[in-house]
C-alpha cells in the first residue's frame, strides 16, 4: 500500500513524450504484445486485472469492453473522455502532458480489442498544452506505424485517432452528453438503458462506442504489458490496481499521486506533505461531487471503492481535496452549488431549477438572511434532484449538499442563527505556494 | 444535407411490434406491444400519468426532460434456482421513453411518486410567473392542470423569481413570453423534427436556457403556428389572438381549412361572429395534428371588417347598394334575355353543394354548357390526361400513402408552399421511414424549409426543359436495364430515343452524373411522384404527364402518378361537373361548352351577354390578365360572387355577397378525393347568402326546382354523382370519406 508508480512510473524521464525515449522504457510493448493475441484475449486480459473505470464510476472495464459486438458491420468508435470538469480533478491533465503516448498505446490497443473504426479524444477546451502533447504523440505513432493501416503489419488493423476539443463545460464530460457533443448537437444527455440501447451498441452515429476515460485506457496499456494478472495483484479485493488522486487544498505539496487500491486516506495526506495552515477539518476524496468527510471519520477510510462506500462516501474521480480547520463549511457548499447551477446543462427539470434553487438559499445564507427550516428545505430539494434528474449531474450537484449538511449540520444552524461564519473572519485561507510547476509546463 | 439524419432518432411513438408482452400497471395486467412506451400502455388501462414534454409524433431524443411522467418501476429478476423475484429499479423511470418489457411491473401512484410529482411541479413554478388572468393559455393549460390534480398547493420558493421581457416577438405570428416557458423542447424538436426548418433551438443553458433563434433573427416558418398549439404553457403566444379572449367564452365548430387543398382539418373559435383563432384537428390520414400558417392565419379574411355585406349594382361606374329582390330580378331579366349564351367561371372555392346547384342552374334552367371551374393553363378535356389510362383524376395516392414509399419524386412543385401538408408527409417519409427523395425544380425555393433540404438528388433544370430531363431518367433507366426483365417499358422505350444524360445534361444545365444518381433512385419502389404547378402550367402539360405515366407503369407504380389541385375545393369542383366537357361525376356531355378561357375570349369580343363568375379572382390571377381584364370590360352584364371587392368584383355590374367557409355548411373533396363536412359557425350579416342559396333562388325564379339545404343538395349528389352514392353528412362523420371510383368504370 501506499504511493505506487504504475502509470507514472516514466512521468518524471527527460522527454518522455517522445516515442524513441518512450520506446526505450518499454512503450508500446503493451500494444506489440496484444496485436498478437486473439481479440478475445485482449479483452479477457482486460477482464482478469479487474480494471474499472477511472471517469467517476467504476464500473468494470472488461464488462464494458466485452460489450462491443463482435460480429457486425458498422463501425466502432472509441473514445477517451478526457474532459476532466470535476472540480478537483487533474489526472488526465498530467498524464496527457507527460504521458501522451500511454494514453494513445490504450486507445489503439482498445481498436484492435474492439475493431475500431476511428478513435476520437475529446480533450476539455481549456486544456491547451495536453492536447498539444497529445497532438504530437498521435503524429509520431503514425509515422511510426502504430496508427494508420494495417497496423504493426496486421492485415486489415486500421485505425485513426482524433482530438476534439471541448467548449468549456462540465456537463459533456458526461458519457452520452459528450456523444451529443461529438456529433455537433447540444451538450445534452441521450436517453440510457433501459430507454435507449447501451452506447456500446448504439453511441455516436448510431454504431457501437466504447467511452472510457484518460486514466482508463492508461491502465490498459500498462495491463496489456504487465499481464492482466500481475495488475490484479494490486490493490484490495474488488479495487484493483491503482488510482490517481489529484490532492489539492490545504497541503504542503499538493500535486497527482498515484496510490495502491485500499491505501489509507491518512497515507495521503502525509505523502502530499500533511495538512497545512491548521488542523485537518475534512477531506473530499473524489472531486466535488461526493460526499465530505469529517477529519474525525477518515482514518477509518481507505482509498478503494468499497472503503469509500462504506463511509458515506465515494472514490469518484480521484479529485481529493483537504481543508483545515479555517474552512467555512457553507460558504464551500455555496461555492459548490454555484458550480452545479452553472454547469447545468438545463435539459431536465430538477437539475435546471434545483441547482440555482440551492444556490439561491445558500447565497441568502451566507448573507444572513438563513431561516429556520432553511436546512430541511435544502434537503428536501436535494431528495427531489437526486434521482430525479435525466443525467448524473443532478445527482451530482445534490449528495455534496446532503453530505455537507450531515457532516457539518451544527455549521449550517450557527451561520441561521448567527449570521456569520462559525469559522471566523478569516475564513478565506491563502492559497499554499505551489510546489509542483505543473501548471508551468509549457509545449514545445 | 441528407446525412443529418444520422443522428435523428425514431419520433416516441415506437413501431408497432407484433411481439406481445404483459405488464402490470397499478395492478391491472395488460398485454401490451413489445417496446411500447409506458405512457402508452398506462392509457390503455386508464391510467392517467402526467406530462409535459411527451409528443408521440416528436422524437425522443430530447425528451424526457420534464420528469413529470416518473414512475416506480419492477423488473423480474431471474434467482439461481429459475424462480423470478421482483426487482425495483433503484431510480424512479420516465414512463414517455420506457419501453413495455415482459413482467414489467408499474405503481403510477405509489407515495414515492405522487411526491415526486408535487417536487417536479414546485419545480417547474418557482420560476413561472402565474400570471394565469392575463394568459391566453388560462383554462386550457396543462401546467395549471397538472398543478390541479399533481401539485403541492403552496410554494417554499421566496426567492426572486426570474424574469425577462413580456412578450418578445419571435415571429410574424408568434411571441414568445420567456418567463412562462418550462423548456420541454416540443417546439424546438417541432422545428428539427416536422417542420425542418430548424431555427428554434436552446441557448445557453442551466436555469439560463431559452428557446431562441440564431442571433435574434426573425423565426421564419411555414408553419411556425404549429408550437403555439404544441407549447404546454402559454409561452408561445399567437399574435392575432393574444388578449382576444378567454377560452371558456369561445365557441368551438369543425371545419376544413379553405386555404389550399390539402383539405387539413381544423377548429375554428370565434365569439359572436368574430373568428378568433383556428387551431389543427386531429386527422391522422390528413395533417395529423398539424396545420400550415396559410391555414392558421390566412383565416382572417372571413371577419374583416370589409366583408361585402349587400348585393352592390354598378350605376354611372358607381357601385350602390341594392336589395336582394332587386338583384335576383336583375339577375333574372339578364339571364332571360341572354337565353343559353351565358357563361360561368369558377367554384374552385365553393363548397361541394355550391358547385352543384351552379352547374344546374346552368345546365338544367339555362340550358349552357359554358361552365368551367378550372383557371390554369390546361383546360383541354378533363378526362384525357389521368382518367383515360388509370381511371382516376389528380391524386392516385392518399396523403397517408406517401409515408409508406421508398421514394419519391417531387416534379416541378415547390411543394412547401404549393401542398404544404403533402410536403410534411414527404418529410416525414424521409426523417422518420427512411424513404428517399428526388427533386426537380427549376429553382430552390427561398424558403426556411423546403424539399431540397433533404432530397437526395435535386435536379435544377432550366425552364422548359421538363421534357429533356424526364426522357433522360427513362433512358437511365432502360439503357442500364434497372428494371426487371418483365417491367413493361415497351411505351417508354419508344420515347426516350437519344436523349442520354450528357445530352439531356447539356440541355436542362443538371449534371449528368445527377440524373443517373436520380435515376437509380426512382426504380427503387414503391415510388410515387408529386407533379407541381411548372407541370400542370406547361404548355406540354399533357405529353409531360404522359411520360410520367409511362414512368409509373415502367417501375411497376401504377396508381402513384399524383397531380394535387391547388385550391380548397379544386377536386370537388370538377366531380360537380363545373366543366365544359363533363357533368357531375365525369359523365361526358354533348356537345361539350366553353372553357374558361374560350369564355374570356367570347367575351372580350362582347359575344357573352351574361358572364357569373363565382368566387374566381381571374384579373388578379389569370395567367392572361389582360384577356380577363378585356372580357370584363366588353361582357355587357358581369355577375360576381365574392367575400370582399377584389378587383375583379370591381370590374363587375352586379357584385353578390356570398358566405365564407365559417357561415355555412356543406362539404369539400380535398386534393386525394376526401370529402369533408364544414359546418356553419355564425353569421355575419342576414344580407350574406352561401353560393347555392344565391343559385337555387335564381332557378326557382326561372322554373327550376328549388333546393332548401346543403344536406338536401348533398342527398341529390348522393343520387346522381355514382362516386358520392352513401356519401351524407352522417356517413362523413369527423374524419370524412376519400371516395372510391366504381368498379368497372375505370
Ligand atoms: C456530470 C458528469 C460529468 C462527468 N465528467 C467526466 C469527465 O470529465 N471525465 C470522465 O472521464 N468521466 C466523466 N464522467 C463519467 C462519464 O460519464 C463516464 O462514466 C466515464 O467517461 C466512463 O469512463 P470509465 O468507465 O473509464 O470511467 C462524468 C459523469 C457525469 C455524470
Ligand atoms: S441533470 Fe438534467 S439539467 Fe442537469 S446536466 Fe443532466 S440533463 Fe442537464
Ligand atoms: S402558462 Fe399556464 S400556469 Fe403559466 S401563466 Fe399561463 S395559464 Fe398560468
Ligand atoms: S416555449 Fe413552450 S414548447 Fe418551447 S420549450 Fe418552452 S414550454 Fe416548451
Ligand atoms: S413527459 Fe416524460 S419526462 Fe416529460
Amino acid at each position: 500500500m501506499g504511493i505506487r508508480n504504475l502509470l507514472f512510473e516514466h512521468r518524471d524521464v527527460e522527454n518522455i513524450q517522445d516515442i524513441a525515449v518512450y520506446e526505450k522504457h518499454g512503450g508500446y510493448r503493451g500494444l506489440k504484445k496484444a496485436v498478437k493475441m486473439e481479440r478475445s484475449a485482449v479483452i479477457e486480459e482486460i477482464k482478469t486485472s479487474g480494471l474499472r473505470g477511472r471517469g467517476g464510476a467504476g464500473f468494470p472495464t472488461g464488462i464494458k469492453w466485452s460489450g462491443i459486438p463482435q460480429n457486425d458491420d458498422k463501425p466502432h468508435y472509441i473514445i477517451c473522455n478526457a474532459d476532466e470538469g470535476e472540480p478537483g480533478t487533474y489526472k488526465d491533465r498530467e498524464l496527457m502532458l507527460k504521458l501522451p503516448h500511454l494514453l494513445v498505446e490504450g486507445m489503439i490497443i482498445a481498436g484492435y480489442a474492439l475493431r475500431g473504426t476511428a478513435g476520437y479524444i475529446y480533450i476539455r477546451g481549456e486544456y491547451v498544452e495536453p492536447a498539444w502533447q497529445v497532438r504530437k504523440a498521435i503524429d509520431q505513432a503514425y509515422r511510426a506505424g502504430y496508427l494508420g493501416k494495417n497496423i504493426l503489419g496486421v492485415k486489415g488493423f486500421n485505425f485513426d485517432l482524433y482530438i476534439h476539443m471541448g467548449a468549456g463545460s462540465y456537463e459533456c464530460g458526461e458519457e452520452s452528453a459528450l456523444m451529443s457533443s461529438l456529433m455537433g448537437e447540444r451538450g445534452q444527455p441521450r436517453l440510457k438503458f433501459p430507454h435507449a440501447p447501451y452506447p456500446t451498441v448504439e453511441g455516436v452515429w448510431k454504431s457501437p462506442t466504447l467511452i472510457n476515460n484518460v486514466e482508463t485506457f492508461c491502465a490498459a496499456a500498462k495491463i496489456l504489458d504487465m499481464g492482466g494478472a500481475e495488475y490484479a495483484r494490486l490493490g484490495t479485493e474488488r479495487s484493483k490496481g491503482t488510482k490517481i488522486f489529484s490532492v489539492s487544498g490545504h497541503v504542503a505539496r499538493p500535486a497527482n499521486y498515484e496510490v495502491e487500491m485500499g491505501t489509507p486516506l491518512m497515507e495521503l495526506i502525509e505523502a502530499a506533505g500533511g495538512v497545512v495552515g491548521g488542523a485537518l477539518k475534512a477531506v473530499i476524496p473524489g472531486g466535488s461531487s461526493v460526499q465530505i468527510v469529517r477529519a474525525e471519520d477518515c482514518p477509518r477510510v481507505n482509498l478503494d471503492y468499497e472503503s469509500c462506500q462504506q463511509n458515506g462516501t465515494l472514490l469518484g474521480s480521484g479529485g481529493f481535496m483537504v481543508f483545515n480547520d479555517r474552512t467555512d463549511i457553507v460558504l464551500l457548499m455555496k461555492r459548490t452549488a454555484e458550480f452545479y447551477m452553472h454547469e447545468s446543462c438545463g435539459k431536465c427539470t430538477p437539475c435546471r431549477e434545483g441547482t440555482r434553487w440551492i444556490y439561491k438559499i445558500l447565497d441568502r445564507i451566507t448573507s444572513g438572511g438563513g431561516q429556520p427550516g432553511d436546512v430541511e428545505l435544502l434537503l428536501d430539494i436535494c431528495s427531489q434532484i437526486d434521482g430525479r434528474s435525466y443525467c448524473g449531474l443532478g445527482d451530482a450537484a445534490a449528495w455534496p449538499i446532503v453530505g455537507a449538511i450531515k457532516a457539518f449540520r451544527e455549521e449550517f444552524d450557527y451561520w441561521i442563527a448567527h449570521k456569520r461564519s462559525p469559522v471566523g473572519p478569516g475564513h478565506v485561507p491563502p492559497t499554499p505556494e505551489v510546489v509542483n510547476p505543473l501548471l508551468t509546463l509549457v509545449p514545445a | 444535407m441528407s446525412q443529418f439524419r444520422l443522428t435523428q432518432t425514431p419520433p416516441s411513438l415506437n413501431p408497432p411490434s407484433d411481439r406481445m408482452v404483459r405488464v402490470k400497471i397499478n395492478g391491472i395486467e395488460v398485454e401490451v406491444p413489445n417496446g411500447e412506451n409506458i405512457i402508452e400502455s398506462a392509457k390503455r388501462v386508464g391510467v392517467d400519468i402526467p406530462y409535459f414534454c411527451y409528443h408521440p409524433r416528436l422524437s425522443r431524443g430530447e425528451a424526457a426532460n420534464c420528469r413529470m411522467c416518473l414512475v416506480d418501476v419492477y423488473m423480474p429478476r431471474k434467482n439461481p434456482d429459475g424462480t423470478e423475484t421482483l426487482a425495483k429499479m433503484p431510480k424512479p423511470q420516465t414512463a414517455c421513453t420506457l419501453p413495455a418489457a415482459q413482467g414489467m411491473v408499474i405503481e403510477t401512484e405509489s407515495e414515492q411518486v405522487v411526491r415526486d410529482r408535487k417536487g417536479i411541479l414546485e419545480f417547474l413554478l418557482i420560476n413561472h410567473p402565474l400570471d394565469c388572468p392575463i394568459c391566453d393559455r388560462g383554462g386550457e393549460c396543462p401546467l395549471q392542470n397538472n398543478t390541479i390534480f399533481y401539485g403541492p398547493p403552496t410554494s417554499r420558493y421566496i426567492e426572486e423569481k426570474r424574469h425577462f421581457p413580456k412578450a418578445y416577438p419571435l415571429s410574424e405570428y408568434v411571441v414568445f413570453d420567456r418567463e412562462r416557458c418550462i423548456h420541454c423542447a416540443r417546439c424546438t424538436r417541432f422545428a428539427d423534427d416536422i417542420s425542418g426548418d430548424a431555427q428554434l433551438a436552446f441557448l445557453k443553458r442551466g436555469a439560463d436556457m431559452e428557446v431562441g433563434t440564431f442571433a435574434q433573427t426573425a423565426y421564419r416558418s411555414k408553419f411556425s403556428g404549429n408550437v403555439i398549439e404544441l407549447c404546454p404553457v402559454g409561452a408561445l403566444l399567437s399574435r392575432t389572438y393574444r388578449f382576444k379572449a378567454r377560452p371558456w367564452d369561445l365557441h368551438t365548430q369543425k371545419s376544413i381549412c379553405s386555404r389550399c387543398s390539402n383539405g387539413c382539418n381544423v377548429k375554428f373559435d370565434y365569439r359572436l361572429e368574430q373568428l378568433l383563432r383556428v387551431n389543427a384537428r386531429v386527422n391522422e390520414e390528413v395533417n395529423e395534428e398539424w396545420t400550415c400558417d396559410r391555414g392558421k392565419f390566412g383565416h382572417d379574411y372571413v371577419s374583416a371588417p370589409d366583408r361585402l355585406k349587400t348585393p352592390l349594382l354598378k350605376r354611372d361606374g358607381e357601385f350602390v347598394p341594392i336589395s336582394w329582390t332587386e338583384a335576383l330580378d336583375r339577375i333574372v331579366e339578364q339571364l332571360r334575355q341572354a337565353g343559353s349564351n351565358v357563361g360561368g367561371i369558377g367554384g374552385q372555392r365553393c363548397t361541394n353543394e355550391d358547385n352543384f346547384v351552379f352547374q344546374k342552374l346552368f345546365r338544367e334552367v339555362l340550358g349552357s354548357n359554358h361552365i368551367d371551374s378550372r383557371l390554369g393553363r390546361y383546360q383541354g378535356p378533363v378526362n384525357r390526361p389521368l382518367f383515360e389510362r388509370f381511371g382516376y383524376h389528380g391524386m392516385g395516392n392518399r396523403i397517408a400513402d406517401l409515408e409508406n414509399m421508398k421514394t419519391l419524386f417531387v416534379f416541378g412543385s415547390e411543394l412547401v408552399d404549393e401542398q404544404p401538408i403533402i410536403f410534411l408527409r414527404v418529410r416525414k417519409a424521409w426523417r422518420f421511414k427512411g424513404a428517399s427523395v428526388v427533386n426537380a425544380v427549376t429553382r430552390v425555393e427561398e424558403e426556411t424549409t423546403k424539399v431540397a433540404d433533404f432530397a437526395e438528388v435535386n435536379l435544377i433544370y432550366r425552364p422548359g426543359t421538363e421534357m429533356a430531363l424526364l426522357l433522360a431518367l427513362a433512358h437511365v433507366i432502360l439503357h442500364e436495364k434497372l428494371l426487371p426483365k418483365n417491367a413493361s417499358t415497351s411505351a417508354l422505350a419508344q420515347r426516350v430515343g437519344d436523349w442520354t444524360p450528357a445530352r439531356a445534361a447539356a440541355e436542362t444545365g443538371v449534371a449528368a452524373e445527377d440524373i443517373v444518381r436520380a435515376a437509380h433512385l426512382l426504380v427503387n419502389g414503391p415510388m410515387a411522384i408529386l407533379v407541381g404547378r411548372a407541370i400542370t402550367e406547361h404548355p406540354e402539360f399533357e405529353a409531360l404527364v404522359e411520360v410520367l405515366g409511362d414512368l409509373v407503369v415502367a417501375t411497376g407504380n401504377q396508381g402513384n402518378l399524383n397531380i394535387p389541385g391547388t385550391e380548397c375545393n379544386t377536386q370537388g369542383a370538377m366531380d360537380m361537373g363545373v366543366l365544359p366537357d363533363v357533368g357531375p361525376g365525369y359523365r361526358p356531355i354533348d356537345p361539350p361548352g366553353m372553357n374558361t378561357h374560350r369564355m374570356l375570349e367570347a367575351a372580350a369580343s362582347g359575344q357573352l351577354p351574361v358572364l357569373w363568375i363565382v368566387g374566381a379572382k381571374l384579373v388578379e390571377n389569370y395567367h392572361d390578365a389582360d384577356l380577363a381584364r378585356r372580357a370584363l370590360e366588353n361582357c355587357p352584364f358581369v355577375i360576381v360572387n365574392e367575400l370582399r371587392l377584389t378587383e375583379t368584383a370591381r370590374m363587375a355590374d352586379l357584385v353578390l355577397p356570398a358566405a365564407s367557409v365559417a357561415e355555412k355548411d356543406g362539404t369539400y373533396t380535398s386534393c386525394e378525393r376526401r370529402v369533408q363536412r364544414i359546418h356553419k359557425a355564425f353569421d355575419i350579416s342576414p344580407d350574406i347568402k352561401p353560393d347555392w342559396l344565391i343559385f337555387t333562388e335564381v332557378a326557382a325564379m326561372l322554373g327550376g326546382t328549388p333546393y332548401f339545404s346543403p344536406r338536401d343538395i348533398l342527398r341529390d349528389i348522393a343520387a346522381t354523382v355514382p362516386m358520392y352514392a352513401g356519401i351524407s353528412f352522417r356517413s362523413l362523420g369527423d374524419a370524412g370519406i376519400r371516395w372510391e371510383y366504381p368498379a368497372g368504370d375505370a
